[in-house]
């Protein structure tokens, strides 16, 4: 159980700038004051007042969420390679890469489409997996600069904008319409798609912003 | 009646939105609108509540609304089969769906592309009358519908990924070819509205009228 802060937080505010964030921190969604509790590892404190995730205590966080990072590095560029799905019909084959998609609304007058499509399910999935990697690395090996921050934060914002599972989605839909209009062929890029999906999904589960926000304040000689 | 709550706005701090420090108030409020106020330790730029996030989530709503007309009466694509093509919108390639025994299919596009969309109208809508209202009526359930519209608006992107895919792959010249209409161009943007007036609605200010009002009763 979380309980309600008291009133030492203030007085403590008043001596320094900033009051140690770790042990008391506001519920983003109602902004309750609240002091979190001893977790166990795999535990997710919730606010009090609105159930809001405050803090998820993930096993081993940095070294996973790296670990899926470059696997989904890797993975991406094997999608990016071959088509993803080929159609046959009439003696004619076309074959359809993660890039065609937003190619073909550029092509078909529809440029903002396209770059949407673009932006979507490559600029950012692929500056989320490259970014991540670079943060972690740094924040691994201590090397942590001034960019660090400015680049996490980045990521965090935008992280809602890489939607390649939605996409994943769309192309089970797309095989089920063209199915009876077409032979449809998996390409090799599906399986690795697949896989891509599920080290992007275990990268957000076992990312804990928390740890790498602990040690970028250390640096910044923020913890008091 | 229960204790003052003890929020950060009440204590005059402010919480960073990524790394979660409380940083003091400035004692200067009048000052602010000039600089911004950054975290002192990871200089995002801070604010107790978004600013002017009413009226900007409106702004952006009221631009969705308008925009979710053309997106529902345009065709999304046309399907051109042996020299004849047939526009859709979002309703009829349902109904098509439908009609064609692809009902799985038809109510997966049904809930993302009309159920969702209207849903995230409505929620927003509501929310932002209530707060405007000062209304006091179940924070909690207010708070956790807004974390629905903010999880579950992306979604609906999955037909406009559908008519992406469907352009690339069916490119068989006169015998077979698929068009993007400008439905789809508009029911994109009618997406992309609705997830940013969801970020910059801010779900505290719910709970600052319930926290003002306990702050009164007491005093």
């Amino acid at each position: 159980m979380l309980e309600c802060s008291n009133m030492k937080l203030i007085e403590h505010s008043n001596q320094n700038q900033q009051v140690e964030s770790l042990s008391h921190l506001a519920c983003a969604h109602c902004d309750l004051i609240q002091s979190l509790p001893k977790m166990k590892l795999g535990e997710t404190a919730r606010c009090i007042r609105c159930n809001n995730v405050l803090y998820r205590n993930q096993k081993n966080s940095l070294n996973r969420s790296l670990a899926f990072a470059i696997t989904g590095l890797i993975l991406f560029v094997i999608s990016n390679l071959f088509p993803l799905l080929s159609l046959k019909a009439m003696g004619l084959t076309q074959e359809g890469t993660l890039f065609a998609t937003s190619l073909s609304l550029l092509q078909a007058d529809r440029p903002f489409l396209g770059l949407l499509i673009f932006l979507t399910t490559i600029v950012f999935p692929l500056t989320t997996l490259l970014g991540t990697i670079y943060v972690l690395i740094q924040v691994k090996m201590n090397r942590i600069n001034k960019y660090t921050a400015p680049l996490f934060r980045f990521l965090r914002s935008t992280d809602v904008w890489g939607m390649l599972e939605i996409f994943m989605l769309a192309v089970l839909v797309s095989v089920v319409k063209l199915g009876d209009l077409a032979d449809v062929i998996f390409g090799v890029s599906l399986y690795s798609f697949c896989l891509l999906i599920l080290s992007l999904s275990l990268l957000s589960s076992s990312l804990n912003p928390h740890d790498v926000w602990n040690k970028l304040r250390i640096v910044k000689g923020c913890q008091l | 009646m229960k204790n003052k709550p003890t929020t950060a706005r009440l204590q005059g701090l402010i919480a960073c939105h990524f790394c979660h420090t409380l940083s003091e108030f400035p004692k200067v409020t009048e000052n602010t609108k000039k600089g911004e106020l950054r975290c002192p330790c990871c200089q995002s730029i801070i604010h107790s509540r978004i600013p002017d996030s009413l009226n900007r989530t409106w702004a952006l709503l009221i631009a969705a609304i308008i925009l979710y007309v053309p997106a529902n009466t345009l065709p999304i694509m046309t399907v051109i089969l042996w020299g004849n093509g047939q526009p859709d919108t979002i309703l009829s390639g349902v109904i098509h769906l439908f009609d064609g025994g692809m009902w799985p299919l038809a109510l997966l596009i049904f809930i993302a592309s009309i159920f969702i969309p209207i849903l995230k109208l409505i929620i927003l809508v509501g929310l932002l009358l209530s707060v405007q209202l000062k209304s006091t009526w179940k924070p909690k359930d207010r708070t956790i519908l807004y974390r629905i519209t903010e999880f579950i608006g992306r979604w609906s992107m999955v037909d406009v990924f559908v008519i992406a895919i469907l352009v690339a792959l069916v490119q068989f010249g006169n015998t077979a070819s698929v068009s993007p209409g400008l439905g789809a161009l508009s029911f994109a943007a009618v997406i992309i509205l609705t997830m940013f007036a969801a970020h910059t609605f801010d779900p505290r200010l719910i709970w600052d009228i319930i926290d003002d009002q306990i702050g009164n009763e007491k005093d």
